[in-house]
Parts: C-alpha cells; structure tokens; sequence
C-alpha cells in the first residue's frame, strides 16, 4: 500500500479522546472542563488527546542510554576467578568467546540481545523523533511499525543481566571457581530500563500528526 | 447521528473508525499504520482465570526452590531464582539487584495475582472501586516482568556450565519452566477489551444498586 497521506480525521480532529490504557472513547466536549485533570470513566486513568511532553522526555530518557552504553560496552560486566587469577570480561568477550567454543547459536543470541537490540533501539527512536521534529513524512506505515517493534523487542536486553545473575549464584566453587559481576551490569541494566521507558513514554499518534 | 460507541481510535495513530464486528481469535489492522485494532478471544475472563490459578500453585517452588545442582571437582553448588537476586545483593549491585528482584521474582508474581482477582472479581459480578486500577497494573506488569527472558538466561547458563561441571535438574526448574508457560499463557488468552467491557458492565450495575441486578 502506498503513503496515502492525505490528512485523515483523527479522533482528535473529531473532539475525541482515546483513553491510552483501555481504549475507550470519550467525546471532549461532554467532560467537565473546570477541573484539572479529565479521567476515563472506564479505567479512571488521566486523559490526554497525546501524552504529555512524550518527544522532549523521550530525547532525554534516549541520550542518557547512548551515554550510558559507552561504559556498558567498554568495561567489564562479569569477572571470573579461576584458582586466584581474575579475568574481567566486557559483553563483546562473552560473545566472541561463545563463538571460539564453536556455540555459535548461544553467540548469535547473546550478540543480538545485548549489542543489536539496544542500537537499534536507540537509533530507531532517533529517526522516529527527528522525523516528527522535522516533518518528514515518508514511510510512516514502516516507522510506525519499526516502532511496535522497539517495543517489543525492549525486554529482551535483559538477557546478559540474568545470564550473569545465574552464573554468579551457580558457579562458586569456594576458591576454585566463582563469577562475580562488574561495573557494567550497573551501566547496562540502566541502558535497558532508559529504552524500555522511552519506548513506554512515546506516544506513536505524533508520527502521524506531523 | 454516530455515538462514541459506534466508532474506535486506533491507537497506534489516533485514526478515527467505524466500529465492526469481528470474529473471534481474527485480528483487524488499522488501515493506515497496521496496528492492531481488535484481536476477540473466545471465553478470555475464565481462561485467564484458570490459567492465573495454576501459574499462581507453581510460584513459590519455581522461584524459591534450587533449579540445578552442579557438580564439579567434588564439590556441589545449587541456586534459585531467589539465590540469582540475594548474590548480586550480597556482591554490593544494589540497582542490578533490585531490577533482577522486581523483574524475575516481584512482578511475575503480581502480574498473576492481579488477573487472578481481577478475573474471579469479573466471574463474581462484584465491582470494587479499586478494580480498574487492579487491571490497569496487571497490563503493565506483562511487559515488565520477565520470567520469559529469564528462561531464555537459564538454557544459556545451561550451555555455559555444562563445559566445567555436570548438571543435575532440580524441582525448581520444572517448576519454573511450568511458571513462564503459564505466564505466556495468560497473555495469549487475555483479552482486554473484553475485561474493560465486563468493568464497566459490572461498574454500571453497582452504580445503579445491586437490587436491579438479576
């Protein structure tokens, strides 16, 4: 299907609200004006035609993970003693040395969910909010769906946290083996939980209104 | 002359339409960015209350029982789900633990007791001022508990730990296994215009006094 982006009526065009949590629709006019906050009558959350202030808290929930990530990527994440000898690794050792033992499923699983998702979370979400910014308005129909993506995808980056979680309850054998997370799993955890909120945050009905 | 019921804004643009009716277990998309509108479940209050009920049975074994026993060198070493949150407690990550704890141990378990009463309120009739805000919760507790992911982490661990020990599988890791089905589960089955509809249904009555009722 082609961009038919000749302007369609929105129910905010129309006078009408659509609660974000049901879905109900309520017409604008009917509610009582005087009082601050306007509540669905079905849910009892607060209306709003768009959600409130979503491209600037968005931006800065966004530019906090890509300042976060540098650390997350450059220091270690998990450290393991081995007979008294500490080896730290960051995410990208844990998964080339995936790929060295010949786990090439486990590597590709690893690299996707805690390298790919979070760039492409990050850059998604650039390209969506510049081209509400600056009007661009080609390819709606696929930012639109990149988007349900980004929001979907979002939980998977926990997957490195759990790994080590597991691996550091699991393998302490007193002073032979034992593995212990690093600074990153701090830096890292924030990445993810800053994406999963700009994601939450983000009201995809800007898109279509610009 | 149209009312508000006759029409639904998709949510994903804001596009206003005209309602239809649908078939059950068929999704309609929103013509201009694909979303999906209407996705009808057969029987969806019942199902997500039996299906709450038996993750619910399954969750404290699944998250405080040892999942694995590993044997390496003569020695052994087992852990839960719980033990997972207490080590990077114990190793000083204070915000890694608290995320680990509310995503693998705290909002699962929400997540199931919210629709478990939320579902058996609807099956009752009996509204309660707080239910919208019970179900409002439990929408949101899906997408941040994780025991689905946290599943994927355990097959991982498996393959990493298999290499420098030997394995044995514990009660704990069926159970927990059994948990993430009915978690998956529950969200297959939820329907939740369906429970909004059934909310304000029973929200109606109870403003109108229970004597109409019946």
């Amino acid at each position: 299907m082609s961009d038919k982006t000749a302007k369609q009526l929105t129910a905010m065009d129309a006078g009408f609200l659509s609660c974000h949590d049901c879905g109900k629709l309520l017409e604008a006019g009917q509610m009582i004006q005087d009082r601050a906050v306007l509540t669905c009558t079905r849910c009892n959350s607060e209306l709003h035609f768009r959600k409130p202030h979503s491209i600037a808290r968005v931006w800065a929930l966004i530019i906090t993970a890509m300042v976060l990530f540098i650390p997350a990527n450059l220091l270690p994440i998990m450290r393991v003693d081995f007979l008294g000898t500490k080896s730290y690794s960051t995410i990208m050792d844990g998964i080339i040395y995936f790929f060295h033992e010949g786990e090439y499923g486990i590597g590709l699983i690893i690299f996707i969910a805690s390298v790919l998702v979070p760039l492409f979370k990050m850059i998604g979400m650039v390209i969506i909010l510049l081209s509400i910014q600056f009007k661009w308005r080609k390819g709606l129909r696929h930012k639109s769906s990149m988007f349900r993506f980004i929001e979907f995808i979002g939980r998977w980056s926990m997957l490195d946290i759990f790994v080590i979680a597991l691996m550091s309850t699991l393998v302490s054998f007193g002073g032979f083996t034992a593995t212990v997370a690093a600074p990153a799993a701090t830096y890292f955890s924030t990445v993810v939980v800053c994406t999963m909120v700009a994601a939450l945050t983000f009201d995809s009905r800007l898109l279509w209104d610009a | 002359m149209t009312t508000t019921n006759d029409l639904i804004a998709c949510p994903g643009c804001d596009l206003l339409l005209k309602k239809i009716e649908s078939v059950p277990g068929k999704k309609l998309f929103c013509p201009r960015c694909n979303t999906v509108l209407v996705h009808k479940k057969v029987h969806s209050i019942t199902k997500v209350l039996a299906i709450s009920i038996s993750g619910l049975l399954v969750y404290i074994p699944a998250i405080f029982l040892p999942l694995l026993t590993l044997h390496s060198m003569g020695m052994t070493q087992s852990g839960s789900i719980f033990d997972a949150f207490l080590s990077f407690y114990h190793q000083k990550y204070y915000i890694v633990a608290v995320l680990v704890l509310i995503t693998s141990v705290f909002f699962p378990l929400l997540n199931l007791s919210l629709l478990f009463s939320v579902s058996l309120q609807l099956r009752m009739r009996s509204y309660s001022r707080s239910l919208p805000f019970l179900f409002r919760t439990a929408l949101h507790m899906d997408e941040w508990g994780m025991p689905d992911v946290y599943l994927i982490a355990l097959l991982v661990s498996i393959v990493k730990i298999n290499s420098v020990a030997t394995i044995d599988y514990n009660i704990g890791f069926f159970c927990f296994i059994f948990l993430v089905l009915m978690t998956r589960a529950s969200t297959s089955t939820l329907d939740p215009e369906a429970f909004w509809q059934k909310i304000e249904e029973i929200r109606l009555l109870s403003t109108f006094g229970k004597n109409d009722v019946r």
